[in-house]
């Protein structure tokens, strides 16, 4: 995915071209707000985390040395963010929960049946973070291990452990749904 | 299931196309602030030359403040004047913001919503600003209730945000999730006049040019009452982990106690400066074993490094309890000769934000780095990197040849700019890396009052960057400014995982001891993961207790896994354990006998069980090994003086220090032993004290008593 046009716009950026920088949040905006999506679920919370990621960008882009990846950098700063607004996002919840007692907190849920992929990406998004990390980029992102541990800064098999207890917590909460795989 | 399942599966999920109006508000924005942050680096990297740049200075004030409320950005420029409008209008606006947060949490603002709130003056705004407002306008919710939830920063796990759903699906995980189980407590520092150590900076360091251009804080200039008030009560918060004293052991249940060495000396300082401020400082902010390693002892100094250090074992009366012993356990590093030292790579990591603006912390730090290359070889590299809003590199590695170089680099530093994150931390990282020194010292040196956003959001996931970046021969030193807002409990654990040690800064002389005089300990590392074991004979002895390392006490069985990490000990640098020992028979004793204990055996009886009261052991590993080495050491009645008077002065000393820290933490174990007789103790052993550190401290006792 990573392109002449997006190594020519950085450098351009880095040295203080704004116009460059415009064009190249418009070109990767898709790329932030898909994994955001995948993280979070909602799509409010994606837009609002990947103005975060932009925000971020725009103070660290002349500080990116090229000897890293961008994507992979990119990804790095979504996922932080992603974290970070979960993080920020779980207090005002127990805020409201302390005002209102009843808030569903399967949000999003329908009173139609979840289809399984459904489930599965709810799953997924309660995962613990190092895990849902993992679960993203291999499974959502298609990545290999290797390539995931090069931007989770782990060791591979560090990722094939937490894939393997994916799949493992997975398949134990899809059966105690009645659903098998 | 197999991955090409899930795989299949996710991509079933539809993603929404995200809203263009969203998209082209966030496009805007984040070309504003990119905009801004090239301003502000340049800033920081040029300087501000004139003060005719005030008026747009707080022009910019008054738009940032529309839309970027709780960042402290860009406003230090200007004169003493301009701080103090801006304070006003702060306060304003934060109490503005504090009355409003309850209905802001109760009802959650729409993505549609058509008024966000009325409170501030905001420019009306429509169409894609509207949004933009909106989306900033939560983003500004979540920090404020961040604040008001969590009060200090770190005190939440990282786990919380799946917290809340775990309920639903129970995932049981085993890797550490945030920084469960630590307290923290709040310190009542007092409202209290600002350090007065403008003017002793001025008068030692000649040459420093502490302010150039228009930058504000021309030392005393701001310092009006209400605006100290003001901040000490916005900011009294310094965080300490909950410290419990050491029990008194059973020799015959636990023979056994385990421990790593603590070189900082952060705690010492800390104390020292709530002392001179007229309170005592709280018992969690008092480490024992940081304030007697504090001192220099004079110990044996080992002969070669490759037998690092050698013990220095002492047994004599305990001053405080006629029924008990001390038994002094003192280690002091093998110290480098100059033509072996190594050199140097350093990484300066230098926190920015608008916080450090106070002038006991971005200035004094500026003196203190100063302080430290004029003492550096010219072989050796300096390189800066600065972080608040933007992480910047300030300065590339240079060679201290171009020292009039790095040090205009010093110069230009100065406080401003938002605590939004940067990367400066793998900025950092990634200097010493490109600029790694084979068999040198390669050594980031993070200076800040404790506030972290440099670039990793989650105390723990920091922690552990740090610790994986250890292995690759890159260490890390933490150097503590400013008070009121001090992580120490944040920045013991960071030091800890980066091989460092954490001190803490309060002036300028403590600036010079801790770069300059020690800067062989501070840099040079000749021994890592140093362990204490002692195993007492329960024959002689029958009870024990460790003074201080409570942080410190490692699993009996952590001693001889290499892999487990424990401290680092410099050139040069002392280390002393004292344990209190309550022999057999004493009536000291605190611990009743069991009525059912089993007969101890009485294995291997001989000479050894009637004259040796404990066994030491040490291991260690040198710096470039993964093996660790061991030392034992018998301590016997040989090393025994039946008087005090008979002890070595320095160990005398190192008592008296012990005993204040105790005192300090309730005295417990110290009975009726005052501050009177600390002094009376400490007065004779102060020996010739070149630096005058020993009767600093013995002023330091006479103050604590007349503010007790």
């Amino acid at each position: 995915m990573e392109n002449q046009d997006d190594i020519e716009l950085i450098s351009l950026a880095r040295g203080g071209d704004s116009v460059a920088f415009e064009e190249l949040v418009e070109r990767n905006y898709m790329f932030v707000y898909k994994i955001s999506y995948k993280w979070t679920g909602k799509k409010e919370d994606a837009e609002d985390i990947t103005q975060n990621v932009f925000m971020k960008l725009a103070g660290s882009i002349q500080t990116f040395r090229e000897s890293s990846s961008f994507q992979t950098w990119l990804y790095r700063i979504t996922i932080n963010s992603a974290k970070d607004f979960a993080k920020k996002n779980a207090r005002i919840r127990k805020k409201e929960m302390a005002f209102s007692d009843q808030q569903n907190i399967k949000e999003g849920s329908t009173s139609e049946e979840p289809s399984i992929a459904e489930l599965i990406q709810y799953m997924i998004t309660k995962l613990p973070h190092k895990l849902k990390e993992t679960a993203l980029l291999v499974f959502s992102e298609g990545m290999s291990h290797k390539e995931a541990a090069v931007v989770l800064d782990c060791a591979e098999k560090t990722v094939s452990w937490r894939v393997f207890q994916v799949k493992k917590k997975l398949k134990k909460h899809l059966e105690s749904d009645g659903v098998k795989l | 299931m197999k991955e090409k399942d899930i795989d299949k599966i996710l991509q079933e999920i539809k993603i929404p196309e995200p809203d263009e109006v969203v998209k082209r508000a966030t496009i805007k924005a984040s070309v504003g602030e990119f905009n801004r942050q090239k301003e502000s680096l340049q800033k920081n990297i040029k300087g501000i030359d004139t003060e005719g740049r005030l008026i747009g200075r707080i022009k910019l004030f008054l738009n940032f403040l529309g839309g970027f409320a709780m960042r402290k950005s860009y406003v230090i420029a200007g004169g003493a004047t301009a701080f103090v409008a801006i304070l006003v209008v702060s306060l304003t606006y934060l109490s503005v913001e504090l009355n409003r947060v309850p209905q802001v949490l109760n009802v959650p603002v729409e993505q549609d919503g058509a008024v966000v709130d009325s409170g501030i003056a905001e420019e009306p705004t429509s169409g894609p600003g509207a949004q933009y407002q909106i989306n900033r306008e939560r983003a500004r919710q979540y920090a404020l209730a961040e604040k008001l939830a969590s009060g200090p920063r770190g005190t939440t796990s990282s786990g919380g945000a799946a917290g809340m759903h775990q309920e639903a699906y129970d995932y049981s995980y085993s890797e550490p999730q945030g920084g469960g189980g630590i307290s923290y407590y709040k310190s009542a520092v007092p409202p209290s006049p600002s350090v007065g150590m403008g003017s002793s900076i001025h008068s030692m360091i000649a040459e420093a040019p502490m302010n150039h251009g228009g930058s504000s804080y021309s030392t005393e200039g701001y310092a009006g009452d209400d605006l100290r008030s003001y901040e000490n009560q916005e900011t009294g918060r310094d965080q300490f982990d909950t410290i419990d004293t050491n029990p008194v052991k059973q020799v015959k249940e636990d023979p056994v106690s385990t421990f790593s060495i603590d070189v900082d000396t952060a705690s010492y300082a800390f104390v020292r400066r709530q002392i001179n401020y007229g309170v005592l400082p709280q018992e969690n902010a008092v480490r024992i074993e940081e304030m007697i390693n504090y001192f220099d002892y004079d110990y044996v100094v080992p002969e070669d490094r490759t037998r690092p250090f050698q013990p220095t074992i002492a047994v004599y009366p305990t001053p405080w309890n006629p029924d008990s012993k001390l038994l002094h356990i003192g280690i002091k590093g093998y110290d480098i000769v100059p033509e072996e030292k190594p050199g140097s790579n350093l990484v300066f990591l230098i926190d920015v934000s608008g916080s450090m603006d106070d002038q006991d912390k971005l200035p004094l730090l500026k003196n203190s780095f100063r302080l430290l290359v004029n003492s550096l070889d010219e072989e050796d590299t300096v390189a800066i990197v600065v972080y608040a809003g933007a992480a910047g590199t300030v300065l590339e590695p240079t060679s201290v040849k171009e020292k009039g170089k790095i040090l205009a680099a010093i110069d230009q530093m100065q406080a401003g700019g938002s605590t939004a994150g940067g990367e400066g931390i793998q900025k950092a990282y990634d200097l010493a890396e490109a600029n790694f020194k084979k068999d040198g010292v390669n050594r980031i040196i993070l200076a800040t009052d404790g506030d972290f956003n440099v670039g990793i959001y989650d105390d723990e996931e920091l922690k552990s960057y740090i610790d994986r970046k250890r292995k690759s021969g890159i260490f890390l030193s933490v150097l503590g400014f400013g008070q009121g807002n001090y992580n120490d409990a944040l920045m013991q654990k960071l030091a800890q995982n980066g091989n460092g040690n954490a001190s803490y800064i309060d002036n300028l002389n403590e600036a010079r001891k801790v770069l300059v005089d020690e800067a062989g300990s501070t840099l040079f590392t000749i021994a890592r993961d140093v362990k204490l074991q002692i195993e007492f004979n329960p024959k002689l002895i029958a009870e024990y207790r460790l003074i201080g390392y409570e942080s410190r006490m490692l699993k009996r069985e952590d001693f001889n896994n290499d892999k487990v990490d424990a401290g680092d000990i410099g050139s040069g640098h002392t280390v002393t354990a004292i344990y209190e020992i309550i022999p057999v028979g004493s009536k000291g004793k605190l611990v009743d006998d069991l009525r059912y204990g089993s007969k101890e055996k009485e294995g291997a009886e001989s000479e050894l069980s009637n004259s040796e009261y404990a066994f030491l052991k040490i291991r260690y590993k040198l710096p470039d090994s993964e093996k660790s080495e061991l030392i034992t050491t018998p301590v016997s009645k040989v090393n025994e003086y039946t008087q005090l008077a008979q002890v070595p002065a320095d160990v005398r000393f190192a008592a008296s220090v012990a005993a204040f820290g105790q005192v300090l933490r309730g005295g417990t174990y110290t009975d009726q032993f005052t501050y009177d007789d600390i002094i009376k103790l400490a007065e004779s052993t102060v020996g010739d004290d070149k630096f005058g550190y020993r009767h600093e401290f013995l002023g330091l006792v006479r103050l604590a008593k007349a503010i007790e």
